[in-house]
């Protein structure tokens, strides 16, 4: 009930709160699939250069979120800016997109890309036509881990300047006040699992019918998960 | 804001009561070492358990509230953990076991489900019986992804065992948060190259470990 009330009483600046976690998000994710998914698709056909990104993801991914916003913020020319915080989140969504969108276009059936190109499709048109539709349920899986990271890793940026439901957490810590705790332990969920269901409505929206029905399922993607 | 290079060294070497570097480093890997092995020795166990064929029929609810369970902010998970329990190491090395269990029990649930039935099918046809079939083949095979979760917790916990010091857990995250309150971007700097440091360190060795655990396949 305290919860309750408190989110009756203060449901303007939870709401401030809410919208600009939900904007840092969304600048994020855009910023990492214009780039990450052109990285991906750079480097579909040079396994080199593919396993040499994918190890800079992996290195990334295993430095601390927080560690990470501590070295963005003395950097000169970053320091406490929302551009810092949006560097975190994309240099964290670096090996969930990257990774996917080369294995998804690697793992394509290699007698439908013959078929494609015996037909007399022209390279940019097997990818555009072929690879791109057929490798969307896995790059989708990837977008998802990276996006629900990133919800959570949000939260951090609060350190860097932000004003978003990181906020309640540190300021219900710093007074001892649960409510405050809770409720933006909640809101912080909440908005998880919803990002997580508008993307499979998304996903179920754009991804081509006859892939869906050929798995059955749509792929859920069981891709392996590398933390926060 | 001014960086200055020669600070950092100083803050090194000099040690102070609230800040002596070493006795941190120290602290900071005792909760991440106390943490990570309760966690470890709770969700193998928990996680083996739940594909046994007795509680198989829950493995998709459990699957679905554990991958749900990720995008609970680290956080998140240390403030609830003021209220309920208090401010202290006690709280922190609870509420730091609590977020490594999930990718750990996630990662040999999803291991040992991944696996061939007709491979199993094949070992009991030779008579094998269910607990060798466990030790021999079942558990050999899910080791590279066990292993992998438990390389996912280990990365997790260091990053949560600095913010843990928002509930009194000490450890790299005093460095991080007292540079945070007095604006001194060098011990900010300090605590979270250390914390980065760590990090990746355990998550090479336990790969290695993982490596030579691993049976090789070949192909």
């Amino acid at each position: 009930m305290e919860i309750l009330q408190y989110f009756m009483k203060q449901w303007d600046r939870i709401l401030e709160y809410t919208l600009n976690h939900a904007y840092l998000i969304l600048i994020g994710i855009l910023c990492s699939l214009v780039l990450w998914i052109s990285v991906g698709i750079a480097v579909r056909n040079n396994s080199k250069s593919a396993g040499t990104i994918l190890g800079v993801g992996s290195f990334l991914m295993s430095v601390p979120s927080i560690s990470l916003y501590g070295i963005l913020m003395v950097i000169p020319g970053l320091g406490l800016s929302r551009t810092s915080a949006v560097i975190g989140l994309v240099l964290y969504s670096m090996l969930p997109i990257v990774r996917n969108v080369y294995m998804a276009l690697n793992g394509i059936d290699p007698s439908i890309l013959e078929a494609a190109r015996g037909m007399g499709m022209k390279p940019r048109y097997v990818l555009w036509k072929v690879q791109l539709p057929m490798a969307l349920p896995i790059i989708f899986a990837g977008i998802r881990v990276a996006l629900v990271m990133m919800v959570g890793t949000a939260t951090l940026a609060v350190y860097i300047g932000e004003q978003n439901l990181g906020r309640l957490l540190t300021y219900g810590i710093e007074r001892s006040r649960s409510d405050m705790i809770i409720t933006g332990a909640i809101m912080v969920s909440l908005i998880a699992v919803l990002v997580d269901y508008l993307m499979e409505y998304l996903q179920r929206k754009l991804v081509s019918p006859g892939i869906m029905d050929y798995d059955k399922k749509p792929a859920s993607g069981e891709v392996e998960y590398d933390g926060i | 804001m001014a960086f200055d290079w020669s600070r950092v060294l100083e803050v090194l070497r000099t040690s102070k009561a609230t800040l002596d570097v070493k006795a941190l480093l120290a602290q900071h890997l005792k909760l991440v070492g106390i943490s990570l092995a309760a966690a470890v020795l709770i969700a193998l166990p928990v996680g083996i358990m739940l594909t046994r064929p007795r509680f198989k029929r829950y493995l998709p609810k459990v699957m679905g509230v554990l991958n749900i369970s990720q995008g609970i902010p680290s956080l998140a998970v240390v403030a609830i953990f003021l209220p309920l329990a208090g401010i202290g190491t006690f709280p922190s090395i609870m509420a730091l076991t609590l977020y490594a269990l999930l990718p750990i029990a996630r990662n040999a649930i999803a291991g040992i489900d991944a696996i061939d039935a007709s491979i199993i099918e094949s070992a009991r046809g030779m008579g094998m019986p269910a607990l060798k079939v466990f030790w021999q083949i079942e558990l050999p095979l899910a080791l590279p992804v066990i292993i992998s979760g438990i390389q996912t917790a280990a990365v997790v916990t260091v990053g949560t065992a600095t913010i843990a010091d928002l509930i009194g857990g000490g450890g790299l995250g005093r460095l991080i948060f007292t540079g945070l309150s007095f604006f001194e971007p060098e011990l900010i700097f300090l605590g979270s190259a250390l914390a980065a440091v760590i990090a990746i360190a355990l998550d090479q060795l336990l790969g290695l470990v993982g490596k030579l655990l691993t049976t090789p396949r070949g192909e």
